[in-house]
């Protein structure tokens, strides 16, 4: 029997961030499933962590490394992928002093409260996709579509570790 | 002629759930305006349940709240099962309502915690907080936690159950995983006595106004689920009649209806639980009321938050017997009955979920499809009271300066809970 809680959690998490009704927001949840369709090594877990809020932080607690693949504003050309880690790049907390609702917190908050908190986290890398658009639509734009085999190639070799690239090369 | 002039318009009020602002307008000490106005766009669920099968309704309905999708889900299930004459049995309910304190807690914490407590304790957002307290936020987030596994051990994951069906569950706990979480429950009332603790130590804005209590009451115990509808002005009626309690209506500066009942306006949520049915709390929860100098009726609207915390205090102890009860009768492996439609009916299920009296009401068709549907939200329900706490208080604070009048109106609206999303269901609206 299998549970969708786990509260002993060991190997990689690949965790999949956005709304799929959001236009090129739902890359992540996207990945996620093309991934779940092909075989992965032992010890690697799926998760389509949505748009989790603050609670993503137990999602991240207790893995090895979680390997996070999220919409990503980088000003870069639409479609482009970087991989980064979270000491790598400064991730601007949505969940300011004037932001409406705590219930849309992101990745950056996530990690903005860990480390007020202290709390030690699992080795993190990040997969940020450009997007071409981010709104009320369902399914993703050519741009990020178009290069979604080499973006789940690049994951699945992160997963294996034998990922060394930095970004997509685009 | 006074010489106040107060000009507050807070477009979009921080920590709530959704969109609505607050507008007063004050010129020579005369109140212009002054009223909470929901800009939400309107969700539409009751039009598109409609052509649905019987057993998607709970799993529609659940998405009206990302917070409270337990209470939707139990809710749609009771009114369902009322309108097909579905029985339950007692391994569901006991379930069902362990299930439901998961959330209940979940919702309190984040609501006391992470959008409350900053107010008093000088900071923006739960993230500073984190910086000044880490010590009061690791506890949220470990009581969170706590609920959230809860939920997830009965519903099949955190929010939006999977394993909540007509008639009982696709999926039950094991005992075991029933046993660990009892044990962590018991280790929680660490965090419950120290949350007590923070909360009686917060200086709660002094500010009364009477008004009319609604919940739902059950003569065996403290309601959640099911029951009868009970008014603090001494009016009793079945779930079935609850438009007699709701009348819905509309105003012009709000995408949400407004409700009424024997007065003006209502109040529903933690506080008129507490007032309708203090008796039957834990005496854990009535110690804690005890040292937060809570004695029923409270008539000061800012501590719903604080019965909130009562109330997750009596969810863990209630709960630490409820699994109790489970292990000694054992998890028999039942699966829901199969449902007989004998030509259809309608169905009102009824619960107070974290943020008060909610209703479903469905008529299904011979085939068991939604033909209709109502749903009454609860934050729907305060928004007259709301209003009528603002022209009350108003008064009393408009000599302050212009930036704590604003601060002690935001946390009143923040006091009550609001989940402004949940309740702009409807664009009926007449604009005059």
């Amino acid at each position: 029997m299998s549970h969708s809680f786990e509260t002993l959690n060991v190997g990689t998490l690949v965790l999949g961030l956005g709304h799929p009704w959001r236009g090129d927001d739902g890359v992540g949840p996207r990945l996620v499933a093309e991934l779940a369709a092909r075989p992965l090594p032992p010890g690697v877990a799926l998760r389509d962590g949505g748009t989790g809020g603050l609670d993503l932080l137990h999602t991240l607690e207790g893995w090895e490394r979680v390997i996070v693949v999220d919409a990503a504003d980088m000003g870069q050309e639409p479609g482009t992928f970087v991989r980064f880690t979270p000491q790598e790049a400064r991730l601007i907390p949505k969940f300011t002093e004037g932001s409406v609702s705590i219930h849309n917190a992101g990745l950056s908050d996530v990690l903005t409260l860990a480390g007020a908190l202290g709390c030690s986290l699992p080795e993190i890398v990040i997969f940020g996709v450009q997007p071409a658009y981010v709104g009320w639509r369902e399914g993703l734009s050519p741009a990020v579509e178009a290069i979604l085999p080499r973006l789940i190639a690049a994951v699945l070799e992160e997963v294996k570790g034998e990922n060394h690239a930095q970004n997509s090369g685009d | 002629m006074s010489a106040v002039n107060v000009n507050i318009n807070v477009h979009h009020v921080t920590r709530v759930e959704g969109h609505g602002d607050i507008v007063v307008d004050i010129k020579n000490g005369e109140i212009k305006t002054c009223r909470f106005e929901v800009v939400e766009a309107p969700r539409f669920f009751e039009a598109f349940v409609r052509g649905r099968p019987y057993y998607e309704l709970s799993h529609i309905t659940s998405r009206i709240c990302g917070i409270c999708s337990v209470g939707h889900a139990t809710t749609s299930l009771r009114a369902t099962e009322n309108a097909l004459g579905v029985e339950i049995s007692e391994q569901t309910e006991l379930l069902r309502r362990l299930n439901f304190y998961g959330e209940i807690i979940d919702s309190h914490v984040l609501h006391t915690y992470y959008l409350v407590a900053p107010d008093f304790l000088g900071v923006g957002s739960v993230i500073p907080l984190a910086e000044s307290h880490p010590d009061i936020v690791m506890r949220a987030l470990q009581i969170k936690k706590l609920s959230g596994d809860l939920c997830a051990m009965i519903g099949g994951r955190h929010t939006h159950p999977v394993a909540m069906a007509v008639g009982g569950f696709t999926h039950l706990p094991t005992e075991s995983e029933v046993r660990e979480m009892k044990g962590r429950f018991e280790a929680a009332r660490a965090d419950m006595d120290a949350t007590v603790d923070l909360f009686a130590s917060l200086p709660w804005p002094e500010f009364e106004r009477e008004t009319e209590y609604i919940s739902l009451t059950r003569d065996d115990m403290y309601a959640f689920i099911d029951g009868t509808i009970k008014t603090s002005d001494g009016f009793s009626y079945p779930i079935e009649e609850y438009r007699q309690v709701t009348n819905e209506w509309c105003v012009p500066f709000s995408t949400a209806k407004w409700t009424k009942h024997n007065r003006d306006a209502y109040m529903v949520g933690a506080l008129a639980r507490f007032n309708n049915n203090f008796d039957q709390l834990h005496p854990r929860a009535k110690e804690a009321a005890a040292k937060l100098g809570m004695k029923p009726p409270v008539i000061n609207p800012f501590l719903n938050s604080a019965a909130q915390v009562v109330e997750m205090v009596h969810c863990i102890e209630d709960g630490i017997q409820i699994m109790d009860e489970l292990l000694t009768r054992g998890i028999q492996p039942e699966e829901p009955p199969a449902v007989r439609l004998n030509g259809g009916g309608e169905g009102v299920g009824s619960c107070d979920v974290p943020r008060g009296i909610l209703f479903h009401n469905y008529v299904y068709d011979e085939q068991g499809i939604c033909i209709q549907a109502n749903c009454v939200i609860p934050t729907n329900q305060n928004y007259a009271n709301l209003n009528a706490d603002m022209r009350a208080l108003v008064p009393q604070i408009m000599d302050k300066p212009q930036e704590e009048i604003r601060l002690l109106l935001e946390m009143l609206v923040r006091a009550y809970d609001p989940c402004i999303s949940c309740s702009t269901h409807f664009l009926n609206v007449t604009f005059v």
